[in-house]
């Protein structure tokens, strides 16, 4: 019997050490490829007129791209925390030329009760860089009094392409820009895709100090679509593509809501035709859907690259 | 899971054991041989042309199995020219599940001829046994050595070369055996060479080299009872796949059981037999030896499986019945890693089977009711459960979306054959009815390449069991000289899963050309007839003769794929003394229902003569065999119905073999 003890042991020595090739962790494969950016951290604070102003976003960082922003008022006093300021939001960025340009953002941020922070966002267009530096402009309104803050800040590389975005001229010689806001970190799945889709309005008068918010006035392109045909661009894939996508379209929150499926991990293209409420294709074209093996898949003039 | 199977065992161990302290009997050594109450075993690992062969190569040499060939290595074999998903491929009623997606690796592939004592083949539901089944059974028997009065050694070497791809084996067993313990085991190692083919041309990447390694220990615990514990280890190096765009760099498998085995001397339970298992599967192919390749890819998959057999003999009157326990649980993993032009950055990575699990647990019977000397009626069933698991089902939801992650079926099994003899004829007749449930790649594979008809298949988690119904008769003559045996069997199938074009979703492997889903048909038929005969032309010279027919087809007269043509074999042996002589010719009618649908195109047809010569003499005090032989004398051009891409066959092939027994 003894035997066999120590014959069952060694079985199962060679068996715990049998694998040669060690199997892919995917959780682990899936949470490297994005940057740790999913707690939200202070970005900066200012103290000012007896109150305290604390800005947080996704890592403590500004990303180029679609950034949630929530900002805390609390007296400097009394430590309370202020819910009923208002609060308006103004990104700008200034090149060298001290040309001026701002980009899609939330006007008014809205207090949210549950969380006890005002919500907003801004979808930077561009990064810092020596032609591009951007200011964050705030108003704040808390009992009647205003008081107006800038805070210069730095807009970081997007790092998690999953975020990426883009800006163009439609048809109708309108700028539009299109930002991606989930899935942060796709699977090899169905994946709920959710972008915002803005508009640059033209100023009708004159401005005024600046900066004057009317000079800079974004908007959410309202009923719109976006055609959707997700491709793997690389050569080696031929032009590969997935089943079962759902075009994104506008829901309550203002935000376009649609499905991709990832059918492996690596580049994806988001090959999009934005249609408007009335149905005139505003930019994109169709690609083609033939495999073609060894050939780089040819993009739509309306994409967003991804990558996990 | 182990912990759950072990249990019961020990209960069951422990019951056995205190059941034996009671037996009081004579001597019974040689009752602890084997009791086998099987319908068709393949003696013995050779056949009448060659004695040292592949395990593929024997089983080609049966009536009822064909095979699907990517190579010169690990052959899928097809029962009742069905796929192999289709049957329950066993060893010594354990199962084994393979690690690749493109069933390259058979359980065929993990064992070699010099552990394997025999081959039994069960057709159709008579093969629900050990699982269930809708095209049969084929269970690899090991070498098992019997417990001896005097304590004994022997063993065998045997050793060859053959020419067309240099292939040179060596093989060793040993074996020793006393009253109370027996150890045994056995070394292999084969190695080829790229193979020509008809027209000496090489086929490129067709070389293999396998080594496989066997121990196995028995323990005498009581008069009547033993416990045995046996492994065996099987590697495979730089096995070249011509049909495929990539090669095995590395396989091995590791496959382990412990056997209980009691016997009664009284009563109507006669023997009961348990057994626990392991084994674990890795299998890594890659296209490192493809430079020419556009998209590198690895394909590596594992294969994990522990297991319950438990078989009980019954026997009262003119009933003998088996019942059997089978219970197992298996992981499947299979991963696609690919890299853009530079292999050093990967880039794309999913999952071709997302961590699979399968578990069944099935009771079956079979039984033989003797109602007469001249007639008897087999009867049996099996009842099975079967559950599966998809750890990333998100995979799967890709294009079926909100298909169940969890899924379990139920697998029922009937059959009943009546045979009767009257003088020197022999007629039978049956029945059975049956369910399978879908493979892994069936039910949960994702884009798993088949370089047959170049597309990539996608499983479906809904897809219903595969329905089963067949009825099958043989009739047979027999006398001194001459000997005829007609047989034939008819299925309808519903639910046949089979590989459908989806008009979604685009291929991902760059010599795809589509995706297709696994689809059930309404139904699907098949048919094969099989005639073998064999005449004493002298005493010493004998005539055997083969042919076999099929004929398969889908729910609108369409050709199913991989069935075979008419074929033939006839063969010539002669025995004089100590010298043998034999020669076969064998072949192919052209494949004229063939079906495009799937990849096929017209085979033609073929024949291969083969030759080979054997001298047996005592070297010393050591029986010895040598043999000299040649495949394909006349170095035919030619490949069959079911070689993938066409890929010729070897020409002709010179051997040379050598056996000694000690």
């Amino acid at each position: 019997m003894k035997m066999i003890h120590w014959t069952m042991a060694i079985l199962f020595g060679m068996v715990i050490t049998s694998c040669t090739l060690s199997k892919t962790d995917y959780e682990a494969e899936l949470s490297t490829a994005i940057p740790e950016t999913t707690e939200f951290e202070e970005a900066f604070s200012i103290n000012s007129n007896g109150y305290q102003i604390r800005v947080n976003a996704l890592g403590g960082t500004f990303y180029k791209g679609y950034n949630e922003l929530h900002f805390e008022i609390t007296e400097t006093a009394t430590q309370e925390a202020i819910a009923n300021a208002t609060v308006t939001l103004l990104p700008i960025r200034t090149t060298t030329n001290a040309e001026a340009y701002s980009c899609p953002h939330s006007e008014v941020v809205a207090f949210q009760t549950t969380d006890a922070y005002y919500e907003g966002y801004s979808v930077f267009d561009v990064e810092t860089d020596t032609d591009a530096s951007w200011v964050l402009y705030l108003s704040i309104t808390v009992a009647g009094e205003t008081f107006n803050l800038e805070q210069p800040i730095e807009v970081a590389e997007q790092e998690n392409l999953n975020l990426n975005m883009t800006s163009f001229t439609g048809n109708d010689g309108v700028q539009y820009y299109i930002a991606l806001i989930a899935p942060v970190s796709p699977s090899v799945a169905e994946n709920e895709l959710i972008a915002g889709v803005y508009q640059y309005n033209e100023p009708e008068t004159a401005g005024g100090d600046f900066p004057d918010p009317s000079q800079f006035s974004f908007s959410e392109v309202e009923g719109a679509t976006l055609l959707l045909d997700p491709r793997m661009p690389e050569p080696n894939m031929g032009n590969h593509s997935s089943p079962n996508n759902e075009d994104l379209t506008q829901e309550g929150d203002g935000l376009y809501y649609g499905v991709v499926n990832y059918t492996m991990t690596g580049n994806w293209t988001l090959n999009f035709i934005f249609q408007n409420a009335a149905g005139d294709v505003i930019k994109g074209t169709e690609v083609p859907t033939d495999f073609t093996p060894g050939v780089e898949g040819e993009k739509s003039e309306l994409y967003i690259d991804i990558l996990f | 899971m182990m912990k759950y199977l072990l249990s019961p065992l020990f209960l069951l161990a422990s019951l056995v054991m205190n059941a034996q302290d009671q037996e009081t009997t004579t001597d019974s050594i040689q009752q602890l041989e084997a009791v086998q109450v099987t319908a068709k075993v393949k003696k013995s690992i050779a056949t009448a042309m060659k004695m040292n062969i592949s395990v593929d190569e024997f089983l080609a040499s049966s009536d009822n199995i064909s095979f699907i060939k990517r190579g010169a290595y690990a052959w899928e074999p097809m029962l009742n020219n069905m796929s192999s998903e289709r049957a329950t491929i066993t060893i010594d009623g354990m199962h084994v599940f393979g690690a690749c997606t493109d069933k390259m690796d058979p359980i065929t592939s993990y064992v070699e001829s010099n552990n394997l004592a025999a081959v039994n083949i069960s057709s159709g539901q008579q093969g629900s046994a050990n699982g269930a089944t809708v095209s049969g059974s084929v269970d690899l028997k090991r070498k098992t050595t019997p417990f001896s009065m005097q304590p004994k050694w022997n063993g065998s070497y045997r050793s060859g070369f053959e020419f067309n791809n240099q292939q040179f084996y060596n093989q060793g067993n040993l074996a020793y055996a006393d009253q109370q313990w027996v150890a045994q085991g056995s070394v292999s190692y084969r190695k080829a060479n790229n193979y020509s083919d008809g027209n000496t041309n090489e086929v490129a990447h067709s070389q293999f080299e396998k080594f496989n390694a066997s121990v196995g220990l028995a323990h005498k615990t009581g008069k009547l009872s033993s416990l045995r514990v046996d492994a065996i280890f099987d590697q495979a190096n730089d096995v070249g796949y011509p049909a495929l765009p990539m090669d095995l760099w590395l396989s091995r498998a590791l496959i382990t059981s412990a056997t209980f085995k009691q016997l009664y001397q009284e009563g109507w339970l006669r023997a009961w037999d348990t057994k626990i298992y392991f084994n674990a599967i890795e299998h890594y192919m890659d296209d490192t030896t493809r430079p020419e390749n556009l998209v590198h890819m690895d394909m590596p998959g594992w294969s994990t499986t522990y297991g319950l057999v438990s078989k009980a003999h019954l026997m009262k009157g003119n009933w003998h019945s088996e019942m059997q326990l089978n219970a197992y649980d298996n992981l499947s993993i299979a991963e696609m890693r690919m890299y853009p032009q530079d292999r050093s950055e990967r880039t794309m990575f999913a999952y071709s089977w997302p961590w699979v699990t399968t578990r069944f647990a099935g009771l079956s019977t079979n039984n033989t009711l003797e109602l007469s000397a001249q007639s008897e009626l087999q009867f049996g069933g099996a009842l099975g459960i079967n559950y599966n698991y998809s750890k990333y089902i998100d995979f799967n939801w890709i294009f079926h979306p909100g298909a169940p992650q969890e899924k379990t079926r139920w697998l029922p099994s009937l059959y009943a054959t009546y045979h009767q003899s009257i003088q020197q004829f022999d007629v039978a007749i049956g029945g059975g009815y049956g369910h399978r449930a879908p493979s892994v790649s069936e039910g949960y594979g994702y884009y798993i390449y088949n370089s047959f008809d170049r597309y990539d298949y996608v499983g479906n988690p809904n897809l219903k069991n595969e329905i089963s119904y067949e009825v099958n008769a043989s009739a047979g003559f027999q006398n001194d000289k001459l000997s005829l045996k007609a047989k034939a069997n008819y299925f309808y199938i519903d639910n046949y899963i089979i590989g459908k074009i989806l008009n979604m979703g685009s291929p991902m492997n760059y010599q795809s050309v589509g995706v297709k889903g696994y689809t059930s048909l309404a139904y699907a038929t098949l048919f094969n007839f099989s005639l073998d005969a064999g005449y004493f032309i002298t005493k010493n010279l004998q005539w055997k003769g083969m042919l076999t027919y099929a004929r398969g087809m889908d729910n609108e007269g369409g050709n199913l794929p991989f069935i075979r043509p008419l074929s033939y074999q006839t063969s010539l042996q002669y025995q004089y003394q100590q010298f043998g002589l034999q020669t076969t010719f064998n072949g192919d009618l052209a494949q004229e229902h063939y079906s495009p649908a799937y990849g096929e195109d017209l085979t033609p047809a073929y024949a291969i003569w083969n030759l080979s010569a054997d001298y047996t003499f005592k070297l010393y005090h050591f029986e010895t065999t040598v043999q000299l032989g040649a495949e394909n004398v006349l170095n035919q051009y030619y490949s069959t119905y079911a070689d993938w891409g066409n890929i010729p066959r070897m020409g002709r092939n010179l051997f040379t073999a050598l056996q000694i027994n000690f």
